[in-house]
């Protein structure tokens, strides 16, 4: 009798989740190297009751669960920002970054040094090479970086920026920050990524589309409460009038 | 509801965003003025099922986990210092900084700041001094005597004292670089201050190795770019609007929550 109410549920509790996901995506418009997820779901079947001395066949019901938040990896716009520190990927890879919980990737190619001539994230992570961490003194002047992330300064070529390509992008978690951690180890990107230095990956989040989103959740969780309203309306009416008939 | 939150981060962050911005816009006439952006990061994520977790007992795993994300935040808001435009002033003592380098200006306490706004004058006492009246540093006397002066590529000042043929060299103008010049403190009045962040600095002549060179009688526009400014307002504008929209979308949800079952 209260499957109406426990399927609309299920269906509310995912819908509010898949806010949760479009709101996350919204907030991050203008976060550079940000990628974007996006919710699916799965029907859940609830095994049947079995008796043969009912009139009618038990129905089997579907709720709703969630299944996953699948990372989108497409590529975001690629801005000009003409500051010579700024890096884009183009194609598929990842910056490697330095943390104290252990290597982590990043398509936010937004650097600058540190304090001590490391060339590091805005949070203060060194980005990896593969060389290692590269540190500049003053000496070095001006730093520049070619398309296969190739580092050079006056003083020479200084190395080579580590760009990590993941077979699939479903393996990568994020710990905020832009950062994603794998369980799972990547491979060299090689030629499938390049780099382009004074540019900038913008956001991945196409307004549009997550507005349409937005408009599509809050429709059919209106309708849900209006089915299960309904519902409700419905056995207080079978109540009633069973009850006249007494 | 977690949306609200999450959407909330993000109209708080467009608004950094747009501040940012019109600071930018309102020293777009400011002398040696470096224009700002605003780099975002997303903030922590709630694991709810984390990918490759085992699915059955026959070995199949998770393909792809749901994480569900807690909003934006802003972490930095750093210069972009690159060279503005020169202008010509036809003022003597106007000079702009051609490359890599700041002057040195001496703070009434003793400090030194640092500056890119090379628009000098003299005090009283003929001593070199910014608009604010801070002695650039080294000081440099010129002597109420002197006329035609000049001041070079590498920042030598010299002047035709009276009754001399030769220009007389009156000193030398010294800029200082930082191996990470982003990490300057703005101070107001176009100053910086060293930080742990910018490294110390170092100190040296115009037009010696990595330093820029000077050019007098002219000064750096800052270097904002009033098409680019209104873009990223544009940008800035439209995405708190969509945020805004979220918070109207989780409100609504609210509302039909609560309203299901008013009987």
């Amino acid at each position: 009798m209260n499957n109406t109410l426990l399927i609309g549920l299920s269906r509310q509790v995912a819908l509010q989740r898949e806010l949760d996901v479009v709101a996350n995506n919204v907030a991050n418009v203008a976060t550079n190297g940000f990628k974007r997820r996006g919710a699916s779901f799965a029907e859940h079947v609830i095994p049947v009751a079995r008796g043969d001395h009912m009139t009618s066949a038990n129905r089997k019901l579907s709720f709703v669960v969630d299944q996953g938040t699948v990372l989108d990896i497409s590529a975001g716009s690629i801005e000009k920002t003409g500051n010579p520190l700024d890096v884009a990927i183009r194609g598929n890879g990842f910056f490697s970054v330095q943390t104290a919980q252990g290597e982590r990737y990043t398509r936010n190619g937004a650097l600058a040094l540190g304090p001590t001539g490391d060339l590091v994230t805005m949070d203060g992570h060194p980005i990896l090479s593969e060389q290692g961490v590269l540190n500049f003194t003053a000496a070095d002047g001006a730093i520049s970086i070619s398309g296969d992330g190739t580092v050079s300064t006056q003083q020479g070529v200084r190395g080579k920026l580590k760009l990590t390509r993941f077979a699939n992008p479903q393996v990568l978690e994020n710990i905020g920050q832009n950062l994603f951690s794998s369980a799972v180890a990547g491979e060299p990107a090689g030629a499938l990524a390049r780099v382009e230095s004074g540019a900038l990956e913008r956001s991945n989040v196409s307004a549009v589309a997550e507005t349409a989103r937005l408009v599509e959740i809050s429709r059919a969780y209106s309708s849900l409460a209006n089915l299960m309203q309904r519902g409700d309306e419905l056995r207080r009416s079978a109540l009633s009038r069973l009850a006249e008939t007494i | 509801m977690r949306a609200l939150n999450t959407a909330a981060t993000g109209m708080m962050a467009q608004e950094l965003n747009v501040q940012v911005i019109s600071n930018n816009v309102a020293n777009m006439r400011t002398t040696g003025y470096k224009r700002q952006t605003v780099h975002f990061q997303d903030l922590l994520y709630e694991t709810l099922r984390r990918p490759g977790s085992p699915s059955s007992d026959q070995g199949t795993t998770v393909p792809a986990g749901v994480f569900i994300g807690s909003g934006v935040k802003s972490v930095a808001t750093p210069r972009i210092m690159t060279q503005g435009n020169l202008t010509p002033t036809e003022k003597s003592y106007d000079l702009a900084i051609r490359g890599d380098g700041f002057f040195r200006v001496q703070l009434p306490d003793g400090r030194t700041a640092y500056s890119r706004d090379g628009g000098f004058e003299l005090d009283a006492d003929g001593r070199l001094v910014t608009k604010e009246g801070y002695l650039v540093d080294p000081q440099i006397t010129v002597p109420n005597t002197a006329t035609a002066v000049s001041i070079n590529a590498q920042g030598v000042i010299s002047a035709t004292l009276p009754g001399q043929v030769q220009p007389q060299q009156l000193g030398q103008i010294q800029l200082a670089r930082f191996v990470n010049k982003v990490g300057l403190e703005s101070m107001g009045d176009n100053l910086f201050a060293e930080t742990q962040g910018s490294g110390p600095a170092l100190t040296g002549n115009p037009g010696a190795e990595g330093f820029g060179t000077l050019q007098q009688g002219y000064l750096e526009e800052a270097n904002v770019n009033s098409v680019s400014e209104i873009a990223s307002l544009i940008a800035a504008q439209r995405a708190y609007e969509l945020n805004a929209k979220v918070i109207t979308a989780a409100d609504q949800m609210l509302n039909a929550a609560g309203q299901a079952f008013r009987g």
